[in-house]
């Protein structure tokens, strides 16, 4: 066998290879290498570090807001708390996605997401801390701490009454509320921190695809907040999990404010502005949007999660304004079932198909396609 | 090709054989090492509450933890008295079912080469691979021998030749040479690769790949034979095991194919290697001379089971033919067929579970059961999506619903397309069972 003859075959399917991809059509938007490192930037510097340091400063303000109310209680005082609470929750919704890097699991320590989110919070845990005065917020029972216990403290009516402030009576209330408050502040400046002090660059550096990068982890996250919205804040709720046998309207999100409605909203649209890069001011910047557009398959895909999007934010506004949603999801499901049939429908443009199409690295195990 | 029994009893030096036994068993210890630093023994095999079965082993289950980690511990041992050749019958055998067993625990993690691993264990317990260079030979001098019939080295690159070729054999779909996908996909994603990295957004890449990819495979195994092509050759087998190695999370296999494929060099290859091994390790010089020890042939019996090994392994990739569609889509048939990183799949699955009572259906969180990798893998084959089904039966009538049925919406996208329905969604999965009968209830291909 000649060895010159099979080189010149090999040449020849390299040439052939290399003139078909040159003069193949481009899919509709393959338009060359995508750079990671500006959209790592952009997550960055647009979404993550101002979403963070609006918490920072929205969680500072509840607790100023719980200090006075602590210092003078009256209903104007609480009033005013609840206030500062809302728009700190509302906050929150755009910092939930990012439970990586300096918001993740560290050791005994859960991600930023457990330790200030948790919910439901267990009422019995509170009453308890309440009546015995013991508590420690920095131990296990993060269903009792959080934004969401501050909630609780807030919102949810003394016994016999209408608002919360006959609770406040005990001094143990006021003061769990502000050692709550604060705990939820002092955690989100720690992230803060760190994200400002060198974890930026080490985010924006880590470009690769593989499952320690950047992109691998920041993908994760994103998509997991996005299944706990449609699974924890709209299917539990509305008794959808198998085993369920009617609504558990006690489940949904912000339920002692009855924020719940507009709190999805707000989630939803932080996890839009990630897809599109978008930063709250509006300004689309690279996102996945944008790394789809460089891909095979990828204008497809971005047309098709366009779609239902505007689908899902159809069926978002279409949620009647009263009654609450804890209250619809028990006497009027049919509106926030559609809410999660559509959330649902997403859900594969979000996580398989983009996750392939972008050859990202899911799990460390080796060997996907082998 | 020697396949008269005369000529597969030639006396060949046992070199070859010692150095791949060395290799097998030291990577085997690497990587079992490796597995547990990781964690996977208690990620893979330990946390999950539920675990996929091979069709056949549903009888297998993962051991309490403890003894899982004393297997994981007996499998290191195991590989190192295979590489010192001590013990070593006992030693290869305890190694192969225990990387087996670890194996035959969940099928998520199936990968050709821990198939392929298996094999060469399995073809190691039968080989004289421990009459030289060994504990044993130097303790047991009566066993000692350099000399082995060609058969021993012939079934272990007919092994190699067998997934090589069929590996190439696999690239050759339009897909994959025409539309250079998954490379299209995977090259691109691996640009931060220091220094090679920027290569693979080049736009020809993904097609040389792809075609490169394919003649090696197909090929290879023929320049490594020649012995005028074969340094080169051995060449191209690293830089593609290496590459390969960079670009995606395959483990020690890179490793272990360049180990293996070392056999296809001559017995003066290997006795430098042994000599060089000796000058590292500062060994005696064991006596080379096999004085009056017995040449044993292999007889009748041996050459009958080699050809009956042999004929499975050539016939079961062609399984696939017998199942209508797409072997991609369906995969019924794909698994041990050596297709190797051939498609980039990846698929969305929700599960419905309907109380046969109440009628009222519920949608399943799979993460409450499953970790990332299972559910990655069962969303995107039809077989692991009736097991899950079947274990959510059960395990919501053990939570109360009454005779429930599940069904599945899956959606799957196969090399970038749009993603489609796989499997019927409407059937109910709980009245299916997997067979080797074709399933009806997948959909066509896209």
């Amino acid at each position: 066998m000649k060895s010159r003859l099979p080189l010149h075959f090999v040449l020849a399917f390299l040439g052939i290879a290399v003139l078909h991809s040159c003069t193949e059509n481009d899919d509709a938007g393959e338009t060359g290498p995508f750079d990671r490192k500006a959209m790592l930037a952009n997550f960055a510097d647009e979404l993550i570090i101002p979403a963070y340091a609006d918490l920072q400063g929205k969680t500072e303000a509840l607790l100023v807001s719980c200090e006075a109310f602590q210092a003078a209680p009256s209903a104007e005082s609480l009033s005013i708390a609840q206030v500062t609470w809302v728009e700190a929750y509302g906050s929150w919704q755009y910092a939930n996605a990012y439970n990586f890097g300096p918001a993740a699991e560290s050791g005994l320590q859960k991600g930023l997401n457990e330790e200030i989110g948790t919910f439901p919070v267990s009422e019995s845990k509170i009453d308890i801390a309440l009546s015995t005065g013991v508590y420690n917020l920095n131990d296990f029972n993060r269903d009792a701490r959080g934004l969401l216990a501050v909630e609780y403290l807030l919102f949810a009516p003394a016994e016999n009454e209408t608002s919360a402030l006959a609770k406040f009576n005990n001094p143990v209330a006021g003061q769990l509320l502000v050692d709550a408050a604060n705990n939820v502040h002092t955690r989100v400046q720690a992230v803060l921190t760190e994200w400002q002090a060198g974890y930026r660059d080490s985010f924006v550096n880590n470009n690769g695809t593989d499952v320690g990068s950047s992109t691998s982890k920041f993908y994760n996250e994103f998509v997991r907040s996005f299944e706990g919205l449609k699974n924890f804040k709209v299917g539990l709720p509305l008794g959808l999990r198998p085993g369920q046998t009617e609504a558990a309207p006690h489940l949904v999100e912000a339920y002692y404010s009855g924020q719940s409605k507009g709190m999805l909203a707000l989630h939803m649209a932080a996890i839009e502005d990630i897809w599109f890069g978008r930063n709250k001011k509006g300004v689309d910047g690279l996102g996945f949007e944008d790394y789809l557009q460089t891909v095979v398959g990828g204008p497809a895909l971005i047309e098709a999660t366009k779609a239902q999007l505007e689908v899902v934010n159809n069926t978002l506004s279409a949620l009647p304004t009263t009654p609450s949603l804890s209250q619809q999801v028990a006497t009027q499901p049919e509106l926030p079932t559609a809410v999660h049939t559509e959330l649902q429908r997403q859900t594969r443009f979000f996580k398989s198909d983009m996750s392939s199409l972008l050859g990202l690295a899911i799990t460390f195990s080796s060997g996907d396609g082998d | 090709m020697p396949l008269k029994i005369n000529e597969l009893n030639k006396p060949v030096h046992i070199a070859p054989m010692v150095v791949l036994r060395i290799a097998i068993g030291f990577l085997l210890c690497i990587s079992t090492l490796r597995f547990i630093w990781l964690g996977w023994v208690d990620d893979h095999y330990i946390e999950p509450i539920f675990h996929f079965k091979y069709f056949g082993f549903e009888w297998i289950s993962a051991a309490p933890p403890t003894l899982l980690y004393a297997i994981h511990g007996l499998m290191i041992v195991a590989a190192l008295g295979v590489m010192i050749g001590y013990y070593y019958r006992i030693s290869i055998a305890l190694l192969l079912l225990a990387f087996t067993y670890t194996e035959l625990i969940d099928i998520v993690y199936y990968l050709n080469h821990y198939y392929f691993v298996s094999i060469m264990l399995f073809m190691l317990l039968f080989a004289p691979a421990h009459r030289h260079f060994s504990v044993d030979a130097w303790r047991k001098p009566e066993i000692a021998t350099t000399a082995i019939p060609t058969f021993w080295i012939f079934i272990f690159q007919f092994m190699l030749a067998i997934v090589y070729t069929y590996a190439g054999l696999a690239k050759i779909n339009y897909t994959w040479l025409f539309e250079a996908l998954p490379l299209k996909i995977w090259l691109p994603a691996a640009d931060a690769i220091p220094i090679i990295g920027p290569l693979f957004t080049w736009k020809p890449m993904p097609y040389i790949f792809s075609w490169v990819g394919m003649v090696y495979d197909c090929t290879i195994v023929i320049w490594l034979l020649w012995s005028r092509t074969r340094p080169l050759a051995y060449l191209l087998v690293i830089i593609f095991h290496v590459l390969t190695g960079i670009l995606f999370q395959i483990g020690v296999f890179p490793l272990v194919m360049i180990a293996a494929t070392l056999l296809f060099f001559s017995e003066r290859w290997h006795l430098r290697i042994l000599t060089l091994l000796r000058r590292i390790f500062k060994l005696k010089i064991v006596s080379i001379a096999n004085v009056g020890n017995p040449f044993r042939p292999i007889a009748r019996p041996a050459l009958i089971a080699a050809g009956l090994f042999f004929a499975f392994q050539l016939i079961f990739p062609w399984r696939y033919l017998c199942y209508p569609g797409n072997v991609f889509w369906t995969e019924e048939g794909y698994r041990f067929s050596w297709r190797v990183m051939l498609m980039e799949k990846a698929g969305t699955a929700t599960f419905y579970v309907k109380d046969g009572e109440t009628g009222r259906e519920g949608v399943v969180v799979n993460s409450e059961f499953l970790n990332p990798h299972q559910e990655k893998q069962m969303a995107m084959q039809p077989d692991l999506i009736l097991q899950f089904a079947h274990f959510l039966a059960e395990h919501y009538q053990a939570e109360g619903l009454t005779n429930p049925g599940v069904r599945a919406e899956v959606y799957v996208t196969l090399n970038a397309a749009s993603s489609q329905l796989l499997i019927d969604p409407n059937r109910d999965l709980t009245q299916l069972r997997d067979g080797w009968q074709p399933k009806d209830w997948i959909l066509p291909a896209p």
